[in-house]
């Protein structure tokens, strides 16, 4: 495999920025910041005792990104106060996911992980009760042009965002975690069935620890959009060194991950994160995942594809290859979502339709 | 110490046009790259008096400013603004890259540096005694500040206040002071020694032009300063002077509302501007003539108000 | 009855009678006069309803405010909408 790039070497062993001049720790931070990691890189520093011996410079910039990750996680933590008081009535169960989940129930995955949008799962049967509730609340619907209403209400897994309009934030209401269009569907009923309460927050649950792993991963390798590819794969790195040392859980994860079918997100994720973060997975385990995964040719190609992809978006990290892997990745992610018919009739919107009614609007 | 003065005009295109001229302003260096004339010559200009850091050092921020490419001629020139590879803002016309060059430096700071209370304000200091000058739009701060420039008073820094978070030592980040429209023939008039830019027009704030910093100013800027009073600053035609102590409680909340990164700071910020608070006198001041507000300020800086 | 909202620590600062008050909950800053900081102070004290509070902090009042248990609950409506205080 190539080089790795600098980020990707110090996210593998921290100890690598002992040696870095003033130039090095120029292109780190630059990388950091272009990948959405810069608040975890004081993390990660902090956690090895490595933090003292960081030359004023670079450590005055780690240092800044330390008030915004605990603005951050303040203002989350009120968000989601919020919703959970707009739902307060409906008895519905309130499942956090992604980075509001990490936050919220005290995960290493959550620290100096920032995110825009607060991420909630809800029975499909209650989303109209649901969304009344927030709209009672101060929320409004997003996206408004016809084509996205109906795009998110009827293929994809979630009503179209909500912003506070007070506030600013945003909520996305998901009722699966893929679109009903998609080739695999993994059963919300079964994810709901095994979410978990969290101690410290009464009426606020998680997915259960396989299947935030399981849905971290299909999020990254399904999704097709990966200019936070690398951010994503250091939250499954994270997760899997959490729970990887909670009893049964390597054992269950590939059973669970064919229940849902989500066998081949699953594979990926065991493939590359070892290979760039070095995570560390039992033989055993990635041996029951290997028939879950492409082989010959196409694995050579999702591997070159993946590869580049997964590398912070930033000059320093680009070469010839890189636009189109990324692009033909994003073309297959959203061939995983939806069948191809409609995607190319969603693309083709998505790029010069949408564009004009917003040029109109401006 | 090797200043961008004692550069030939040569040498600062080649820093410019290759591996970037490393600006120190204040606490942070700026590495800038650009191809484009109306940039160079403010450079050249307005910062001939600040240092050069040496290559292959760390750099804060990093800002290019490049023109728009190739054959496209006939399409009228613009400058496109990148930080580190991410384009943040539109391209303007290429006229106004100078002025572009403040904007995002600004920029750079406000949105980044959180190991500061940046409060959105003029600060100058007179016999140790350090006066913030907060002021929205409109208010005539920066008229105010270059008139006092020129009446022995150090800039600090014209548009944003650096407080310490944990002590409230104020840290100077001195730079050209902006001025708009009518203000720029005030200070013409007022202070016939001054140096500015070429003023630019139809910007989206009117005209545009810019005060070069005082170099003893420039020298000093590693020297921090203590505060003594907040004045919230307004011009009013035909007004008598007038300094009014605002009460502390309010000051303080004025003062959070004029700040760049407050809400971000949280409890580490609303302790910060407390101690600011504490340690000085809170006034709003009207005025109409700038002689008599010279001598008003006179007074502050010897504590005698 | 009221009680402060746990996790807030009531960060204030006070001068000539009037202050600010950072709330750890929403990240916002408030501008308070004397009297809702004494009901604050009060409350974290001790849990109380408005009647109690109105014995508690009679002199803390001006006298001409005859439905002090009125006054004072509206007051605790207000300071409820910013998240500084709850029902228990």
């Amino acid at each position: 495999m190539m080089r790795l790039p600098l980020l990707v070497r110090v996210l593998r062993d921290p100890a690598a920025v002992r040696g870095l001049d003033g130039v090095g720790w120029d292109l780190l931070l630059r990388q950091a910041d272009a990948a959405n990691l810069d608040a975890f890189l004081l993390v990660l520093l902090e956690d090895a005792g490595l933090l003292d011996a960081v030359p004023a410079g670079p450590r005055a910039h780690l240092e800044w990104t330390r008030t915004g990750a605990a603005g951050h996680a303040r203002a989350a933590r009120y968000e989601v106060r919020q919703i959970r008081k707009a739902l307060d009535g409906l008895d519905v169960p309130l499942i956090l996911l992604k980075g509001a989940a990490y936050a919220l129930a005290g995960l290493d995955a959550g620290r100096g992980r920032l995110f825009s949008d607060i991420d909630i799962l809800v029975p499909k049967a209650r989303l109209a009760e649901v969304e009344a509730a927030l709209m009672m609340h101060g929320w409004i619907t997003t996206h408004h042009d016809e084509y996205d209403q109906r795009y998110y209400r009827q293929w994809m897994h979630e009503l179209p965002p909500m912003q506070h309009a007070r506030r600013g934030n945003s909520i996305d209401v998901h009722h699966a975690i893929l679109p009903e269009t998609a080739r695999v569907r993994p059963d919300p009923d079964s994810l709901r069935a095994c979410a978990r309460p969290i101690a410290a927050e009464p009426g606020l649950a998680t997915l259960a620890p396989a299947d935030m792993v399981l849905h971290s991963a299909v999020h990254l390798f399904f999704d097709g959009e990966f200019d936070k590819g690398l951010r994503d794969l250091v939250d499954l790195h994270r997760l899997l060194g959490e729970f990887g040392a909670q009893p049964g859980f390597w054992d269950a994860l590939p059973a669970r991950a064919r229940e849902l079918q989500l066998g081949r997100p699953l594979f990926y994720a065991l493939r590359y994160c070892p290979r760039l973060l070095g995570t560390v997975v039992p033989p055993a385990v990635r041996a029951a995942v290997a028939l879950d995964g492409p082989r010959g040719p196409l694995l050579w190609l999702m591997d070159r594809l993946f590869e580049r992809a997964l590398l912070p978006l930033h000059p320093s990290c680009a070469d010839a290859f890189n636009g189109p892997a990324r692009f033909a990745l994003y073309v297959r992610g959203n061939w995983l979502r939806m069948p191809p018919l409609l995607l190319a009739q969603h693309l083709f919107h998505k790029a010069f339709i949408t564009k004009h009614n917003e040029s109109q609007a401006a | 110490m090797l200043t961008v003065g004692s550069l030939s005009r040569a040498e600062l295109e080649a820093r410019l046009s290759g591996a970037g001229l490393v600006l120190r302003t204040g606490p942070f260096a700026n590495r800038i790259r650009s191809d484009v004339q109306p940039l160079i010559d403010g450079v050249a200009l307005m910062y001939a008096d600040y240092p050069v850091d040496p290559e292959g050092g760390f750099v804060d921020f990093h800002l290019d400013f490049l023109r728009s490419g190739g054959l496209r001629r006939w399409v009228r020139s613009q400058v496109h603004f990148a930080y580190d590879g991410t384009t943040p803002f539109q391209p303007l016309p290429l006229g106004q890259a100078y002025p572009m060059l403040e904007w995002t430096m600004n920029w750079c700071v406000s949105h980044r540096a959180h190991g500061y209370l940046i409060i959105h304000a003029a600060v100058l200091e007179k016999h140790g005694r350090a006066i913030i000058l907060p002021a929205p739009p409109g208010s005539g701060k920066s008229t105010l500040t270059a008139a006092l420039l020129g009446h022995g008073w150090r800039l600090l820094s014209d548009e944003m206040t650096l407080v310490h978070l944990d002590d409230a030592v104020l840290v100077p980040l001195p730079r050209p002071v902006s001025l708009k429209n009518t203000s720029i023939d005030i200070i013409r008039a007022f202070r016939p020694d001054a140096v500015l830019s070429r003023p630019v027009e139809e910007t989206t704030k009117g005209t545009i032009a810019h005060l070069k910093a005082p170099r003893d100013s420039i020298a000093r800027a590693a020297e921090p300063a203590r505060p003594a009073c907040i004045v919230f600053p307004r011009w009013e035609a035909g007004a008598a002077i007038a300094l009014d102590p605002m009460p502390k409680a309010r000051a303080f909340m004025q003062v959070a509302d004029n700040s760049f990164n407050y809400q971000v700071l949280g409890a580490r910020g609303f302790a910060a501007l407390g101690r600011l608070i504490d340690a000085s006198d809170a006034y709003t001041f009207r005025y109409s003539n700038l002689h008599e507000a010279m001598a008003l300020f006179e007074r502050l800086a010897q504590g005698a108000a | 009855m009221w009680r402060v909202t746990p996790g807030q620590a009531l960060a204030c600062r006070e001068w000539d009678g009037e202050a600010v008050l950072y709330n750890d909950l929403s990240g916002n800053t408030h501008l308070l006069d004397g009297a809702a900081l004494d009901l604050l102070h009060a409350l974290r004290v001790r849990p109380a309803d408005a009647a109690t509070l109105a014995v508690r902090l009679a002199d803390h009042f001006d006298a001409g405010d005859n439905d002090l248990v009125s006054l004072i609950d509206d007051m605790l409506v207000t300071l409820a909408g910013l998240d500084l205080i709850e029902p228990c």
